[in-house]
Order: C-alpha cells, then sequence, then structure tokens
C-alpha cells in the first residue's frame, strides 16, 4: 500500500521551539491521478522507444512508492533536531 | 508410511513397546524428518529483517562552530527490493553506454550479466549484514569522533 501521511518534525534550539507538519500524502495522489491518466500515453511511448516493458515499469514505480511506507530519518545537531516520516 | 514408522507400530502391536514408547520414538523420527532450520536459509531471513539501518553519531571535540550530530535512518527492505528491480528497466543502449564507461574506467564489468534474482540474492544476504565503522580525526579542535553503524532489523 502506497503511503498516505507523511510527518515533518523540526525543533530548534531551545527544544521548546518546534513545528510539526503534516503532510496529506492521499490528497497529492488524487491530485497527481489525473496528471498521471494524462501521462500515461506519453509514459508508453517512451517505453516503446527505449525498449521497456511499460507494465513492469509501472510496476516497479508503484513497488517504490509502496516501499517507502515507514521510512523514517531523523538527524539531530546542536541547532535543531528534524525527523521525516513516512506513514 | 515409512519403514521405520511401520516397524514402530508393529513392535507396539507385538507389545515390545509401550504405547508411551511409540508416541516418543514416533516424535523423534517426525523431528529428526523435519528440515533443518537453517535450510530456509535467506529467504527466513528476508522475511525477518523489515529495514536497513544506518546510524551515525558525531562529535566534533571542542568545535564551537559544530556540535554533535546524531543521524538516524530507517529503510525499508520493500524499498530495497523495489530499487533492485529498477536494475531490469536499464534499457539495453544505456547498458551498452555504462559498460563502455566501465571499462573506459579500467573495470571490465558487463552489466549485462546481472539480473533481478543476482540482486535479490544480494539483498536477501544483506540480511547478514553488519558495519561498524569507529573512527578517530585529530583536528585543530581535539579529537572528532564518529561511529557508523548499519545493520538490518
Amino acid at each position: 500500500m502506497i503511503p498516505l501521511v507523511g510527518v515533518i518534525n523540526v525543533k530548534h534550539w531551545p527544544r521548546s521551539r518546534s513545528f510539526r507538519l503534516w503532510i496529506p500524502l492521499f490528497l497529492l495522489w488524487l491530485l497527481l491521478l489525473p496528471f498521471a491518466i494524462l501521462l500515461l500515453p506519453v509514459f508508453f511511448v517512451v517505453c516503446l522507444i527505449c525498449q521497456v516493458n511499460p507494465f513492469q515499469a509501472i510496476a516497479t514505480l508503484w513497488s517504490i512508492l509502496a516501499g517507502l511506507r515507514d521510512t523514517h530519518i531523523e538527524i539531530d545537531n546542536r541547532d535543531a533536531l528534524v525527523l521525516i516520516r513516512i506513514l | 508410511m515409512n519403514e521405520h514408522r511401520r516397524q514402530i507400530l508393529e513392535m507396539l502391536s507385538q507389545g515390545k513397546i509401550t504405547a508411551d514408547e511409540a508416541e516418543r520414538l514416533i516424535a523423534a523420527l517426525d523431528k529428526s524428518a523435519a528440515p533443518p532450520s537453517s535450510a530456509a536459509g535467506p529467504a527466513t531471513n528476508a522475511t525477518r529483517f523489515k529495514y536497513l539501518r544506518v546510524l551515525v553519531d558525531s562529535d566534533s571535540g571542542r568545535n564551537p562552530h559544530q556540535g554533535p550530530v546524531k543521524v538516524n535512518i530507517r529503510v525499508p527492505m520493500q524499498l530495497l527490493r523495489a530499487g533492485v528491480r529498477l536494475a531490469g528497466l536499464i534499457p539495453p543502449q544505456a547498458r551498452d553506454h555504462v559498460n563502455t564507461a566501465l571499462r573506459q574506467q579500467g573495470i571490465p564489468f558487463d552489466i549485462n550479466q546481472i539480473k533481478p534474482d543476482n540482486l535479490q540474492d544480494l539483498l536477501d544476504h544483506l540480511n547478514d549484514l553488519t558495519i561498524d565503522v569507529d573512527a578517530n580525526n585529530k583536528g585543530g579542535y581535539g579529537d572528532e569522533k564518529v561511529k557508523v553503524r548499519v545493520f538490518c532489523e
């Protein structure tokens, strides 16, 4: 299943100053869906020119998107803590 | 029914062994017939580990411009597997270009020989990988210590 929510959390020093941003990725996918459908013929043509199986390409891109789920990146230094999570 | 099991049942019917003994013998037979856990190999590991973790812990000594930095990254193994599948999408023309560039760099390597199955095997064995780097650099601000850990969990 593709990720539905992204969370960006930034805490500046002192740690009381912080903001948390929830990005509803499912809305982003819904917004991108019409563009994806419009670009699908172009994508197929490019795949045929490059001699790549378009269905395999779509499946791979989908699995990459789905694989992003549960990604966790946390960087903490003296000035700030940045946390990115994809749920 | 195999030969050993039949012998045990015959001994039971002849009264040479009790029902308890027969049960224990059959249990022992079943245990020895079960495949060893290591035979499951990488596939078992592949299902056991879900993430690749990268931990970096850096302490820049007494450097006033840079404090300690900690990086904690968790990459799902599923993403790595999907990335590996990208190798199958490299167009043949691009593969030729890559091979030529590799040869020019003195690396006689043919990427056409890399199959997605090979990369899949590589990922499966990545589960056993643990990298620990512990470095000390002496600089103008004293010792800079960096610890890097890469492992699967």
